[in-house]
């Protein structure tokens, strides 16, 4: 039994390794997702209900993935294929790991498309494009202008502009990954994470420091309208599910990028108190930060009730149509708009990279490619389909694949990987695991969370998501009859990258001569970071 | 802000800080 041909890649330092990882974890939704769903989900009771699911879900998800990723790392395996394999000796093991394949890519390929938006807004923020159009309606108009979406009557930028702008951060994030993991991602979390930190706090500070507005509202009403506890909504299931599926989607978990990072440290490294250092970074940035922008600055501008209605229109309305209002009656607007634009633009990137990680690694690692002709021909495959996602926006094809692989299919990945980590693996030897070379003892009422709790606090998810959401949206019961060929598209191209997959890996285990029943040789140990 | 809601504040800040600081100051001490 051989293992898969790569080079010795390390994270350089303990630092760097952190800030990278809570820059894969903190993206838009620290932003503009969290604030909303805080908002509309009785403020202080969604309070109490995402720290217990984050308590009984995140944390130990988050564990869980930490270690599945440095237990793959041991027989060089930066892919969640190889890694279930690694843990589980049966032939299906590997073929379930194409979840894990899959998810990363088509959300990598919508993602980098979003994150091109606040890359535009930037600088439309800094030459004052969107300035003078000062109400929420008109800031609606002109996003969608940009998007190619609504009267091209009223279109204010060129057809091409969505795509440069698309092609610029596609190029952005190829050129990044192909530097690798110390030289490249590295490099952008120890540059990009402190950027985001400064600007993140120099809106706080600006928006709390505002003077009441037209209504007397303050920032400080903002805050009060997302903490204030509602406690007769403790007892409302959807509480207890926007709570949960907020903290799946700021800790990154089911992504399989945290498993692809943590595959660049040894036994002898800690993860233990990595992994919550890295969780508690993304919360700071969540609650502290995320918490004290968008809505505090609506409530401001458009008292409680307009600031509720924007809360309820969904978080992109609030970040690129309400925030560009906001921007545009305070002093230096252009400057603070191109600060919240770039605060989010640099939340995306250190995101997408990751996500691009394991799908690299599988092709570096399983067929001896170098990195930069695989990342090449990653970029390639995200510009044909992004561009498909930027000309048919308007026909719902970004959503489907946001909620099959960006919301469904998180869950789905991860109930399998913690049934195959904690229960095929067994409890005590994925406890082992977690604290080969650990800086801390985890709390051992985490062990019997792992094992019992969180698995059915995920598949009580996925059976209530699957009803109440999935259902519906298979049957297309809401799409226009003029989209139902690009929906049925999308999805199409989802379960094509699954096949593609499944034969890709079918070849790699043929061609290197794996046994599924004798599971991986260990291969080289990386050095150990500093 | 009411009284019920700087309560709920404060704790969630106290508590997402008071993490991140401990697990820094964990990480420092180890070197």
């Amino acid at each position: 039994m051989t293992t898969g041909k790569t080079s010795n890649e390390a994270w350089g330092t303990r630092m760097g390794l952190i800030l990278a990882m809570a820059g894969n974890a903190i993206g838009l939704g620290n932003f503009l997702r969290f604030p909303v769903q805080a908002a509309s989900n009785g403020g202080g009771s969604f309070m109490i209900t995402y720290f217990i699911a984050l308590l009984l879900l995140g944390i130990p998800l988050m564990w869980i993935e930490w270690g599945i990723g440095r237990n793959g790392g041991r027989y060089r395996k930066g892919h969640i294929p190889g890694m279930f394999a690694a843990i589980w000796h049966h032939p299906i093991a590997k073929y379930l790991g194409v979840i894990g394949m899959v998810i990363p890519l088509v959300v990598m390929i919508y993602y980098t498309y979003i994150e091109s938006w606040t890359l535009a807004f930037t600088v439309f923020s800094i030459t004052g494009d969107y300035f003078g159009r000062a109400s929420q309606a008109e800031m609606v108009s002109y996003l969608q202008s940009f998007q190619g979406i609504g009267d091209p009557a009223t279109r204010v930028h060129s057809v091409w502009t969505p795509y440069a702008f698309f092609l610029v951060t596609l190029a952005i994030n190829v050129w990044v990954i192909s530097k690798g993991i110390s030289g490249g991602v590295e490099k952008l979390a120890r540059i990009g994470m402190p950027i985001l930190f400064l600007f993140a706090l120099v809106l706080a500070g600006v928006v709390l420091s505002l003077p009441a507005g037209p209504d007397g509202s303050s920032a400080w009403t903002g805050l009060n309208f997302i903490y204030n506890p509602d406690l007769s909504r403790i007892g409302d299931a959807r509480v207890w599910l926007a709570s949960a599926g907020q903290i799946f989607f700021t800790l990154s978990v089911g992504m399989g990028s945290l498993q692809a990072y943590a595959s660049y440290l040894s036994t002898k490294d800690d993860i233990a108190l990595n992994g919550i250092a890295t969780a508690a970074t993304n919360e700071t940035a969540e609650v502290v930060l995320g918490g004290s922008i968008a809505i505090p600055a609506a409530v401001v501008f458009f008292g409680v009730s307009g600031a509720m209605a924007v809360a309820q229109s969904g978080s992109f309305n609030l970040g690129f149509a309400t925030m560009p209002v906001v921007f545009q009656q305070l002093p230096m607007g252009q400057v603070l708009g191109a600060m919240w634009f770039g605060l989010l633009f640099f939340a995306g990137i250190t995101s997408s990279v990751a996500m691009l990680t394991p799908v690299t690694a599988f092709f570096r690692e399983e067929f001896g490619l170098r990195r930069e002709p695989v990342c090449y021909a990653l970029g390639f495959v995200t510009l044909v389909f992004g561009l498909m996602h930027i000309a048919w926006l308007e026909h719902g094809f970004l959503d489907e694949w946001d909620y099959w692989a960006g919301t469904f299919g998180l869950v789905v990945l991860a109930v399998t990987e913690t049934i195959i980590f904690i229960w095929i693996f067994k409890p005590e030897n994925a406890w082992h695991s977690i604290h080969q070379g650990a800086d801390i003892q985890i709390p051992r009422v985490f062990k019997f969370v792992m094992t019992y709790v969180t698995p059915i606090y995920l598949l009580f998810i996925l059976l209530w998501w699957g009803w109440q959401d999935a259902l519906p949206l298979l049957r297309m019961e809401e799409v226009k009859p003029e989209s139902v060929n690009y929906v049925l598209l999308s999805r199409g191209i989802i379960v094509l990258f699954a096949v593609v997959f499944a034969v890709l890996i079918r070849i790699a285990w043929k061609r290197n001569g794996y046994n599924d029943r004798a599971g991986f040789t260990e291969g080289a140990i990386q050095e150990k970071i500093q | 802000m009411t009284s019920s809601a700087v309560i709920f504040m404060v704790a969630s800040w106290s508590f997402v800080l008071g993490l991140t600081a401990w697990s820094f100051s964990r990480i420092m001490k180890k070197g």
